[in-house]
């Protein structure tokens, strides 16, 4: 039987100081005169036989420059610290190199209200190049200042100080116990997921807030899961998946903060699988629907047969409009000469015949004070004059304004002379460039079934214009006299709030 | 459980005597404590984020908070076995050490020479209602406990009305100010989520 024994450097050189680098492996590091040093390789070791004598002997393999220099360890760099539940808290490190020589590590701390410096009182718990700090030695609301220092044989190592308070730093384990049931409702199937806090965190006594995560998603045949959706679940410890389709496998995962923390990480995840339906595809279920969609198709080819009479019966017609004083059917009829003649001025407006016809309601509009504007652009709403024949005296006074808006109208037979006098300001607007305004040269007006503005032979020859301002116009232009429309009829019982009366009304 | 018989009775007695269950005003007042002290950590790191570093190294020490001369629990079990009157005497008191603070975070947030500026001085005003509520709160619930809870502790702020003259003074004290709130408001915030633990014992359902 061999036995392994520590290499042991060769004797004539002097001043020669031997380290293992590691107690699995059969190398030495040698080190002559603190400066230089060799590395030495031994492949084999002393033996003994039961007489115990020796039969091995050490053989270099190799020697080389040793790769590892030695020096003073390295900064030793404090990585952070962590409270999985708001009473214990551990603190990780990163050594730095360790020169080449066994280097140790100590963390020391200094803290608020607490005198002195004072060393970790567990480096085992937590692992290796750790500090862990139990019940007793951990305070919250007060600040923890750590270094650690590394030191071999050849010098130190302080790492730069780190400063932490507990408040900071919690983060608990994963959830643990994740369980999915799986809810088979008809109307709605649901996958309820529960799970218990983490488990060193004690949730009864309101020391830590506990708040909680869940994720789902679609379990793919590969065994991961993706089209993760995450939800709210507060601070209980169930929660519930609504809108799961029969036949889906899900992937759930859980996860806790505390205290407005950092989050843990996600729990392993729990799988499950959605039931299929049941007794949804039976037979009597095809035939009804079969029956129901046969109906349907019956109904259906009667509603198209019959359309006609089904439009009557859903959409009845609906009445058309109505103008007092017009006929609309007329109007259609009626040529665009028609209307020509009938926006223009006349002389002999109105005519006589149309006098004597009690519908007609004479009605001068003017814009006598800038405030006054048409009502709505509409316009049936009465005549407008241009602001510069006000100049020429009387005024033509703007009678809009009744209850509903109507133009007033002033009574039936206006004084002839009157008219007459007034006829010779009308003077006709050629061109109009602002909103609402229609007046057009008798060439070009178009051929428009809303003339209800012009009422009867009263319309005849009358200009249009809402923005006088904006309206030039020619002035003390007669008009060859135009027909009035033959189309025009007066008729009562207005559909629309239109006024049919003449513009012509009285001075003021 | 069997730790705290004796003040335990007390809760009993004032949820049974009172119109509103105490439960349901610490459930309320949680509520506050919980949103004040989420709102200084987003408030501490959005100041954070563009902190100079140098301002860092001279930092005071947390010991200069104005109210550090209060003396709290400083862990779990030294809570637990803290009266609930005496728990929300502190808390009152350190709320009540905050109120003209606030208001000097909340001025001078406008001349902060900071990017996120106007989060910062949304968050404040956040801060100063949230603040009002929970006092207002706590007053109610204290008149329904033994004396003890009526004390307040004063805790006078003598640190002026501003932060500061230069940029980086003005941004060192905002941090320092707002790190002590952001400590102080997690006590208050624990020490009444404690009581409300503690009144549940008639409510089950709020632990």
């Amino acid at each position: 039987m061999s036995k392994t024994t520590a290499p042991v450097c060769p004797s004539h050189l002097s001043n020669v100081v031997c380290a293992l680098n590691s107690p699995t492996s059969h190398a030495a590091c040698c080190y002559v005169n603190h400066t230089v040093s060799f590395f030495f390789f031994v492949c084999a070791s002393r033996r003994q036989d039961e007489e115990g004598h020796v039969r091995g002997h050490h053989r270099t393999v190799a020697a080389f420059g040793c790769p590892l220099q030695r020096s003073p360890p390295g900064r030793p760099v404090l990585l952070g610290c962590r409270s999985p539940e708001k009473e214990t808290f551990t603190c990780r490190w990163e050594p730095g190199d360790d020169g080449g020589l066994p280097t140790a590590h100590r963390l020391y701390y200094q803290r608020e209200r607490l005198e002195g410096t004072h060393e970790c009182p567990d480096y085992r718990s937590a692992g290796s190049n750790s500090c862990f700090f139990d019940k007793s030695h951990t305070s919250i609301w007060v600040d923890y200042y750590l270094t650690v220092v590394a030191s071999n044989s050849l010098g130190n190592a302080t790492s730069d100080i780190f400063k932490v308070d507990v408040m900071e730093i919690v983060k608990p384990d994963a959830p643990q116990h994740v369980t999915l049931t799986a809810e088979d409702r008809t109307d709605s199937p649901s996958l309820h997921v529960s799970w218990e806090h983490p488990p060193n965190v004690d949730a009864g006594s309101g020391w830590v807030t506990p708040e909680y995560r869940v994720r789902a998603g679609r379990r793919r045949q590969a065994g991961d899961a993706a089209d993760w959706k995450e939800y709210k679940a507060g601070a209980q410890t169930h929660f519930t998946l609504y809108g799961v389709h029969p036949g889906a496998a899900f992937a759930v995962q859980v996860r806790c903060r505390l205290d407005h923390g950092s989050w843990s990480s996600w729990s392993d995840a729990s799988y499950a699988e959605i039931p299929e339906r049941i007794g949804r595809d039976g037979p009597f279920w095809t035939s009804l629907w079969g029956l129901s969609g046969f109906l349907f198709l019956a109904a259906v080819c009667v509603a198209v047969t019959k359309r006609k009479s089904v439009m009557q019966f859903l959409l009845p017609p609906v009445p058309g409009p109505k103008i007092r004083g017009l006929d609309f059917q007329l109007v259609k009829s009626a040529r665009p000469e028609d209307f020509a003649g009938a926006l223009l001025i006349r002389r002999d407006f109105p005519p006589a015949a149309a006098r004597k016809d009690g519908a007609i309601e004479p009605l001068i509009v003017s814009d006598v004070d800038a405030g006054v504007q048409p009502r709505s652009g509409a316009v049936s709403a009465g005549f407008g004059w241009d602001n510069r024949q006000k100049n020429n005296g009387g005024e033509r006074n703007a009678t809009r304004e009744d209850g509903d808006g109507r133009s007033s109208t002033r009574g039936g037979d206006a004084d002839f002379e009157t008219r007459a006098a007034l006829e010779s300001d009308y003077s006709r607007v050629k061109d109009v460039t602002a909103d609402n305004i229609f007046l057009l040269d008798s060439a070009d007006v178009p051929r428009a079934e809303r003339l209800p503005e012009d009422r009867g032979e009263a319309a005849n020859g009358k200009t249009l214009s809402f923005r006088k301002e904006s309206v030039p116009s020619e002035r003390r232009k007669k008009l060859p006299p135009a027909r009035p429309p033959r189309a025009a009829r007066v008729i009562d019982g207005g559909y629309v709030d239109a006024i049919p009366t003449s513009p012509l009304g009285e001075t003021a | 459980l069997g730790r705290c018989c004796g003040s335990c009775s007390l809760m009993y007695m004032v949820a049974v005597c009172s119109g509103v269950p105490i439960g349901d005003l610490l459930e309320r007042a949680a509520q506050h404590s919980d949103k004040l002290y989420s709102l200084s950590t987003t408030l501490t790191h959005d100041l954070d984020s563009h902190f100079p570093p140098m301002g860092r190294m001279i930092m005071p020490r947390p010991s200069a908070c104005h109210t550090s001369s209060l003396q709290t629990p400083g862990d779990k079990e030294q809570a637990l076995q803290v009266s609930e009157s005496e728990l929300l005497s502190l808390a009152r008191s350190l709320l009540q050490a905050w109120a003209d603070p606030l208001v000097v975070l909340s001025s001078s947030a406008n001349t902060l020479p900071h990017p996120a500026q106007s989060k910062i001085i949304n968050k404040i005003h956040e801060l100063q209602e949230h603040s009002k509520n929970l006092g207002d709160g706590l007053n109610i619930i204290s008149g329904k406990m033994d004396p003890t809870a009526q004390t307040i502790s004063s805790l006078p702020y003598r640190g002026g009305n501003d932060v500061g003259q230069d940029k980086l003074s003005k941004l060192i004290k905002f941090q320092f100010l707002l790190s002590c709130f952001r400590r102080d408001s997690h006590k208050i915030d624990s020490f009444l989520k404690v009581l409300r633990c503690r009144a549940a014992k008639t409510q089950p359902h709020l632990c």
